[in-house]
């Protein structure tokens, strides 16, 4: 066990990944020399040398379309796309090849890739660099589309992503990248994607975040208790596949639940947990699901930011505002 | 057989063709894939090839003319056949059956007696005081129904005007909306109704419950007297204060409780007198038979839900005696020895829903019978007494009774005669 | 542009192939061209899905192919069924995808072919990747994608030449350059001189041949696919060929082109120009066309034959392949649908 930053484990991962398997392979902007533009690929290209840790010209369709080009060809990509606000040019790729491929051709080729995205806002970046487009590549078929808020998280969901038969989207809250730490195991350890997890057991609310709002729904939930109110807080963590049965047996417990994400508020994935909690127990609600989100606005810069954002203030607000329906 | 070509849709979602040219007469001979007819479509002028080789049967349609997708453009066969219009030919459109398909039912809440119910009727019990763990309920699942809940308010007179919170709709039904729901959902409130949903065990998901022997017996009466019997069902209220007072007393006096059913059988005992067509059956032959004895059903709340027992001879006891004779049916019921005799024989049915909390409802006339009275749970109401308001526990009635025996004028001064001595209970202990 | 064969038949420098070989490959463009008509006839009776056609256009497709070996990658688009069948994909399963059948995607193992690209450009890149994969697994493949004159003015054109040239990956590049990008020609998609030009622009070779001369195709087509085989880089293949047929069956070309257009491009039609040369040669005769004639008419019957035997997919088809093991979504959707 050694003590990482969610960055530093997503750099574990990849050498974990690239030692074990000599199909794996890493290709983006600016991997290799400077290690990428969160460092999280730092030291791979002295370790694994410049055929298998890329720099690439500056071409997110053509990072993205080669490294397809290569899981059908058998080997295994990480992908790095350096801001979601970068990654429509690929998205094309993603949606149409990258995605569905494998049903294309009833199984016969495949895209076993994983695409890593830095998102997310809260650290006062220039425009386009601070998007949470988490909903856009849920709603994609084909592509499985997972998010850590944790150290051990990051290393054991970016292995299991790597070993993956199927395409994954790796969201990366870059608040968190330093944000975070915690002990995390060595060599090769994976977390199941397609289940969530509680980070905190409790009776009256369920809270249900990812990625790095995961931080201010535990602060919230926290909040919530010093005044007696006991939540629930569930880190999702996989948007696809979802672990609709934690959720949905937390829920039956509690009766309540809010929803936090940071992307904006109308068909982001939120909308999808609480269709699905409205769907499969509404018998046991006993308040209507809440949603704490982003606004429908361009995400904004710097000084705007603590307008948008959800606060701790406005989860522990929904929350309380789900107890008083009684 | 001869192959039907029917005019197909070259163009990506084309509903139609004119027929520019056929370069075939009937009766000349087709080469497949060789163009058989020229038609104009709204994106491009096409020949469409004959499908196979053969004669030509038959034009769907000449040129100049509009042919829908999917209408018959050609028929081919081999020489010497013919074609008429109207047979059955090979090469229908290929169907997919589709069928309508939903995500199943909500499984019920795991580990949590919640009852089921939507919110909308969660709220509407919580606003009339309605524990909604005492409702069975009728919907799916067990769902407990907004018509359930409002069954179990009546309309209770005066209707709570409760908390003001003008954002919200009136929930509460008005006369004719609950006269609606009397015509259709089954009656939570007769003496005897399924088991209360709060204490049966947590189900998962839908699943068939094999009735007892006795319960099926049950249902089978409730239906048919539903089905049989016209029910009218009046609604009335008294004001409990003195009835309630002399029980006080009649404890206090006898040192043992007093069943209020007891009381309450002795109030109405002078209305069955008074009105025999109460205490009465009729045959299936049309007849109507009068009793002249009085055997009063009480409405019993066991585990196994509301059983009626029966006070055998009720217009000769005493009402200590009836106090006792209630005693020993609640003990004989909820120790599951209630005798079959012990539970048949009323002519007239009592029902103190009050005691589970009930408010107005439709009870359901046990038949052989022809009236049923339910008493709700006496709340304290303001009411206007001697010029002032005062406060007065003010309990709900509900009577119904067989439409084809009793008529509304008889109803009502029974019902009234009821009401009279249930305020002023010196009428009937004098 | 560079030419072997006139369209008269005649030889303008040595055959870079055997004569026996070229007949083998007149006979694919003879089953190629039927294929084509047929799908055409199967489309206008209803019995396949839109369809574009390849007709003028098989000497390019079977020449490029034929300098593949069956292990080398072949990326191609929806008008490439002439190229892709000579590469090893089965005919039925063509005429099965145009069906309107994912299982028409499926190639067998041994075929290293991606089922068409229907979106225009962004399959080049797939072949830059595939290409480059091989390389790093040290396997001797190669990788050629076909194209059109329209891809070409896709911003992934751009991003697949630059990095198959960066990482001198072993791809080939080729370009049908048909005439027209639907309705727009290529003079109005570039300005550039031709499309062999912009290779410059990559640091790659670009070279431009007679899309109609079987030869010239094959030949230079060999010559990149051993500069890419042999660690060298990509190529850019304009091959100059003409589009007789309309852009898919939807399409009306007479809103955009001539009548006279379409004759004179038929007057250089690549398979009659082999047939000349062959005669001339004393290996055609009316006999031998006709045998192959009917052997392709059994080729194409049997193949739709195969292809239209294949059962109506039940609801589970929709489901097959999303992932390589459902998900718990996924099988749930599947229980409601086929409920």
């Amino acid at each position: 066990m050694t003590v990482l930053t969610l960055a530093q484990a997503l750099t574990a991962a990849h050498a974990t990944a690239l030692a074990a398997d000599d199909s794996v392979v890493v290709i983006g902007e600016d991997v290799a020399r400077t290690g990428g533009v969160f460092r999280v690929t730092e030291g791979l290209l002295d370790e694994f040398g410049p055929t298998r840790v890329i720099d690439t010209p500056v071409a997110e369709s053509g990072i993205v379309g080669a490294a397809f080009g290569m899981a059908v060809a058998g080997l295994r990509p990480i992908a790095e796309i350096q801001f979601m606000g970068f990654s429509t040019p690929a998205y094309d790729q993603v949606v149409n090849h990258v995605a569905r491929i494998r049903n294309r051709s009833r199984h016969r080729f495949t895209a076993p890739m994983v695409i890593r995205i830095p998102y997310g806002g809260g650290f006062g970046a220039a425009e386009h660099h601070s998007e949470s487009w988490e909903a856009i590549y849920a709603h994609t078929p084909g592509l499985k589309v997972v998010t850590p808020s944790t150290p051990a998280d990051a290393k054991g969901l970016l292995l299991a992503a790597v070993a993956d038969p199927d395409p994954v989207i790796f969201l990366e809250p870059i608040r968190l990248y330093r944000s975070v730490k915690e002990e995390v195991a060595d060599g090769w350890t994976t977390v199941e994607i397609g289940k969530a997890a509680i980070r905190q057991e409790g009776s009256d609310v369920t809270l249900l975040s990812w990625g790095a709002m995961t931080k201010e729904t535990r602060a919230a939930g926290e909040r919530l208790a010093a005044d007696g109110i006991s939540s629930e807080v569930i880190d999702v963590r996989s948007l696809v596949p979802l672990d609709a049965d934690t959720i949905l047996d937390s829920v039956r417990k509690t009766g309540r639940a809010v929803v936090v994400h940071e992307a904006p508020r109308t068909a982001g994935f939120g909308a999808e947990v609480s269709a699905l909690i409205a769907e499969r127990c509404l018998y046991a609600l006993l308040a209507p699901v809440r949603r704490v989100t982003g606004w429908d606005t361009v995400f904004p810069l710097k000084r705007g930011e603590p307008h948008y954002l959800p606060s701790i203030d406005r989860i522990v607000a929904a929350a309380r505002s789900t107890l008083e329906e009684g | 057989m001869a192959t039907v070509f029917r005019l197909p849709d070259i163009g990506e979602g084309l509903t139609e063709a004119e027929i520019v040219e056929w370069h075939a007469e009937v009766g000349d001979e087709v080469v497949a894939d060789r163009p058989l007819v020229t038609v104009e479509t709204d994106k491009t002028q096409a020949d469409l090839p004959a499908p196979i080789t053969g004669v030509l049967l038959h034009r769907g349609a000449e040129a100049g003319s509009v042919l829908e997708v999917g209408a018959v453009l050609a028929v081919i066969g081999k020489p010497g056949e013919t074609w008429e219009d109207g047979e059955s030919w090979g090469l229908e459109a290929p169907t997919v059956a589709v069928t309508a398909s939903t995500p199943p039912p909500e499984p019920a809440a795991i580990g949590t007696a919640r009852p089921r119910a939507l919110p909308l009727v969660r709220r509407l019990a919580g606003e009339h005081g309605i524990d909604l763990d005492r409702i069975a309920g009728t919907g799916p699942g067990g769902r407990v129904t907004r018509a359930d809940v409002e069954l179990v308010i009546g309309l209770q007179a005066p209707r709570r005007e409760s908390a003001p919170r003008v954002e919200r709709p009136p929930l509460v039904g008005t006369l004719d909306e609950v006269a609606e729901h009397l015509g259709s959902g089954p009656s939570v409130t007769g003496p005897m109704t399924p088991a209360p949903f709060g204490e049966a065990e947590p189900v998962e998901g839908e699943r068939t419950v094999r009735l007892t022997a006795t319960r099926r017996a049950i249902a089978e009466h409730m239906s048919r007297s539903w089905r049989e019997i016209p029910h009218v069902t009046s609604f009335a209220s008294f004001d409990a204060e003195r009835l309630l007072e002399v029980r006080r007393a009649l404890e206090a006096r006898h040192g043992r409780p007093v069943a209020l059913d007891a009381l309450m059988v002795r109030a109405v005992l002078p209305a069955l007198r008074a009105f025999p067509e109460f205490n009465a059956s009729l045959t299936d032959d049309g007849d109507l038979v009068v009793h002249g004895d009085h055997h009063i059903g009480v409405a019993i709340d066991t585990e196994d839900g509301l059983l009626v027992g029966v006070l055998h001879d009720a217009g000769r006891q005493s009402i200590m005696d009836l106090a006792g004779m209630v005693e020993r049916l609640v003990q004989a019921s909820q120790s599951r020895s209630l005798s079959r005799q012990e539970m048949s024989g009323a002519t007239f049915t009592l029902s103190n829903i009050g005691a589970v909390g009930g408010g107005m409802g439709t009870p359901i006339i046990p038949l052989g019978t022809t009236a049923i009275l339910s008493i709700g749970r006496a709340v304290a109401t303001p009411v206007v007494r001697d010029g002032a308001i005062v406060s007065a526990m003010i309990a709900p009635l509900s009577l119904s009774y067989d439409h084809r025996v009793i008529d509304g004028a008889m109803g009502r001064r029974f019902f009234a005669m009821v009401v009279e001595n249930l305020e002023e209970p010196a009428l009937f202990l004098a | 542009m560079d030419q072997v064969l006139t369209p008269e038949g005649e030889l303008l420098r040595e055959s870079p192939i055997r004569d026996d070989l070229i007949k083998r490959l007149y006979r694919a463009m003879v089953v190629a061209r039927q294929y084509d008509h047929k799908s055409i006839s199967l489309q206008r009776q209803g019995r396949l899905a839109t369809y574009a056609p390849f007709e003028g256009q098989e000497g390019a497709q079977i020449g490029a192919a034929a300098a593949l070996h069956p292990d080398d990658w072949m990326v191609a688009t929806y008008r490439d069924g002439a190229a892709m069948w000579a590469h090893g994909f089965p005919m039925d399963l063509l005429f099965l995808g145009r069906t309107g059948d994912e299982r028409g995607g499926a190639p067998p193992a041994d075929v290293p072919c991606l089922p068409p690209s229907i979106t225009v450009g962004g399959h080049m890149i797939h072949a830059v990747g595939l290409g480059w994969a091989a390389r790093i697994r040290g396997e001797r493949r190669v990788a050629l994608t076909l194209f059109g004159d329209g891809a070409t003015s896709e911003g992934d054109f751009h991003e697949a030449m630059n990095f198959a040239a960066v990482f001198a990956t072993p791809t080939i590049f080729f370009c049908q350059n048909n005439g027209y990008a639907i309705s727009l020609p290529v003079a109005e998609q570039t300005k550039s001189e031709t499309i062999a030009d912009k290779a410059v622009a990559y640091g790659m070779p670009g070279v431009r041949v007679d899309g109609n001369d079987l030869l010239a195709v094959y030949e230079h087509t060999l010559a990149a696919v051993n500069r890419a085989r042999s660690g060298a880089g990509p190529t850019l293949i304009e091959a100059v060929t003409y589009r007789i047929g309309p852009h898919t069956t939807n399409d009306d070309p007479s809103r955009y082109r001539t009548d006279e257009e379409e004759i004179v491009a038929r007057t250089k039609d690549p398979i009659v120009r082999v047939q000349r040369y062959l005669e001339s040669k004393g290996e055609w005769t009316d006999a031998w066309e006709e045998e192959i004639s009917q052997e392709a008419a059994r080729i194409v019957d049997e193949a739709i034959a195969k292809a239209e035997a294949v059962p109506e997919p039940e609801v589970s088809h929709l489901f097959e392949g999303m992932f390589a093991e459902p998900t718990v979504q996924l099988a749930e959707q599947e229980q409601w649908a086929g409920a």
